[in-house]
């Protein structure tokens, strides 16, 4: 429990942190959000400045800024005029979380098969899976998409080509989106597994002669897995990192598309409420990873 | 994620160091250690990996008058105009600038991205982590907490944030990448300053009265050298990728400057009516990350078997 909230405690300073860091780095950046583009008459300036209080101290936007945060109020969005940055994140976010989640399902059951084919899989067809996962991590999921869309989409028309319209236009961003992860995955678990095989214990379910599939699911998979769970923070940076740009290029209205777009345009009450969603997910899923692995091997909480 | 090269925990030679301490001359002692390492690392792939890189350097450094075009200078006549037409062997873009050319000089700062973000994020990482591991209580705890925060935002998402001060020139982009993405090689070399700090070659070196400092860079760093090597080339394709990505996405560096990354930027928008512009740049990118992803997988597998 004292673990617990020490955690939780981080989490709080860490979100503090962030906060403060994006608050300084925009406020700090050279020029303000209505200097782009056409120039705009001083009183209207003035005016802008003044209706979202860029005019005062730089302390009291601070705390300003901090105690609207503090109650769940990030604002109004200084491009799409008038609207609350929480409606903004409430409409896109469902939309991330569902390609994240499928990309997710997709990779962890990709990258573990993956793992047991390099690990315990025929002998000739070994190396050939393993320097693929090299270029699939070598791979970056823009080229992944741009790939995936000219060959599946457009030539082989199985696939819409973006947009965000039903089932099917789900299939080629979350392939774009779980490849590399999945190849990762696939190198860590497969280095865990053999771990495995040269291990002490392993050698005595083989010595007693345990059936083949019981010995390799309980004595060789499920021991090593323990490796994967430690990705689960990782996983979900990259699930953030590959969010941007696979929304971008499928034209996909999620969180990641409106976090690259408001950093372009200078949005600071949107750049720091999609900051702080992130923020608040890592943190979620990098607890999530560590206690789940401590919850099933308690060996770690020894480290 | 890219970060992770599996260097074990397991100790080498405790009692003497495997480096500089025991071998009297500090410098040979190294440097044939380097050289063991290198040589343990010449099979096929590796090798492949390393002459093309080799190539892609001496490629990048040939001048951009070579083809006797600009990267820059527009023909109008010549917009989108195939491979192999007029001097031009890899055609020409949108705006009817030479794709050889841009791609040479796109090809030299990308790769000078990835070897300065490697160089600086490696040494902020080096810096951090050491200092953690040789201060202990009460600063090891603090610094630690600190990386730990730090760590759990992605490398993008923070450059993405750091750039919209530091502007978008080719040093802000390193900077902003380095400073996402120092925080694996701290924490490896933390852990290797825990491992190392208390080993007896260490404490013979304190007993003759060696200054901190000199400990440190004569007698500690030198048995670390390995696994900084290999942090380094992580950090490098890390360092590539990350450019590439920002600048794709409109964030990094802006054109007329060409990059891989502002490269595929337009060769994605141009895709519609030419591949070429997105054919070329992509298989760079490929080429080197992969390139560099075999040499250090292969660098890494190997320090970790000779422990």
């Amino acid at each position: 429990m004292k673990r617990l909230s020490n955690r939780l405690l981080a989490s709080v300073v860490l979100l503090w942190a962030v906060f403060s860091l994006t608050f300084l780095l925009t406020r700090f950046a050279p020029g303000n959000p209505f200097s782009a583009g056409r120039h705009l008459p001083p009183d209207v300036m003035k005016n802008l400045l003044e209706t979202y209080h860029l005019d005062r101290p730089i302390w009291e936007q601070y705390l300003f800024t901090l105690r609207q945060a503090l109650e769940g109020n990030f604002g109004t969005s200084y491009k799409a005029i008038g609207l609350p940055v929480s409606e903004i994140v409430f409409q896109t976010l469902p939309v991330s979380l569902t390609l994240g989640s499928f990309a997710f399902l997709v990779s962890v059951i990709l990258g573990v098969a993956t793992g047991i084919l390099i690990a315990i899989g025929p002998k000739s067809g070994r190396n050939l899976v393993r320097h693929a996962t090299t270029l699939l991590v070598g791979l970056p999921s823009f080229l992944l998409a741009a790939v995936l869309i000219d060959v599946l989409a457009v030539h082989g028309g199985l696939f819409p080509v973006a947009l965000w319209e039903g089932w099917g236009s789900l299939a080629l961003p979350v392939l774009a989106l779980s490849l590399a992860p999945a190849g990762y995955l696939a190198r860590v678990f497969s280095a865990s597994m053999e771990e495995t095989l040269d291990s002490p214990f392993y050698r005595t379910a083989l010595a007693k002669g345990l059936s083949g599939p019981r010995r390799i699911l309980f004595h060789l998979i499920l021991p090593s897995l323990n490796a994967v769970l430690a990705l689960l923070g990782p996983l979900a940076a990259a699930f953030l990192t590959g969010s941007f740009v696979v929304e971008t290029v499928f034209a996909i209205p999620g969180m990641g598309r409106v976090f690259v777009l408001s950093v372009m345009n200078r949005d600071y009450p949107l750049i720091m409420g999609t900051t702080l969603v992130y923020t608040v997910f890592l943190t979620v899923a990098i607890l999530l990873g560590d206690f789940l692995q401590e919850w099933i091997d308690p060996r770690v909480r020894s480290l | 994620m890219r970060q992770n090269p599996s260097v074990g925990p397991e100790s080498p030679d405790l009692l003497t160091g495997s480096g500089a301490a025991t071998k009297g001359r500090g410098m040979s002692g190294k440097r044939s250690e380097l050289l063991q390492t290198l040589k343990n690392n010449l099979s096929f792939g590796s090798l492949a990996a390393f002459s093309l890189l080799f190539l892609l350097v001496l490629w990048a450094l040939l001048p951009a008058r070579f083809t006797g075009v600009d990267p820059v200078t527009q023909h109008a006549r010549l917009v989108l105009a195939p491979p192999l037409t007029g001097g031009h062997p890899l055609g020409c873009d949108f705006l009817g600038r030479d794709l050889w050319s841009r791609l040479v000089s796109g090809s030299l700062v990308s790769l000078t991205v990835g070897l300065s973000v490697g160089i600086l994020s490696t040494v902020l990482g080096c810096i951090w982590g050491i200092v953690s591991g040789f201060m202990g209580r009460p600063w090891d705890p603090v610094m630690m907490r600190t990386l730990e925060i730090w760590y759990a935002l992605p490398e993008i998402l923070i450059a993405t944030i750091l750039l919209l001060v530091l502007g978008h020139g080719m040093m802000a982009v390193i900077v902003a990448l380095s400073i996402g993405g120092w925080m694996g090689v701290a924490r490896v070399l933390r852990s290797e300053t825990l491992r190392l700090k208390d080993a007896m070659f260490m404490d013979a070196a304190r007993a003759s009265g060696v200054p901190p400092l000199r400990l440190v860079v004569r007698h500690f760093l030198p048995n670390v050298m390995p696994v900084i090597l290999v942090m380094f080339l992580f950090r490098i394709p890390g360092g590539i990728l990350g450019e590439s990505t920002l600048s794709f996405l409109g964030l990094g560096l802006a054109p007329p400057v060409a990059s891989w990354g502002v490269l595929v930027n337009e060769g994605w928008k141009a895709l519609p009516v030419s591949a070429f512009m997105l054919i070329w740049p992509a298989i760079f990118i490929v080429l080197s990350l992969v390139s560099f992803q075999i040499l250090a997988d292969r660098i890494s597998r190997n320090i970790g078997s000779s422990r």
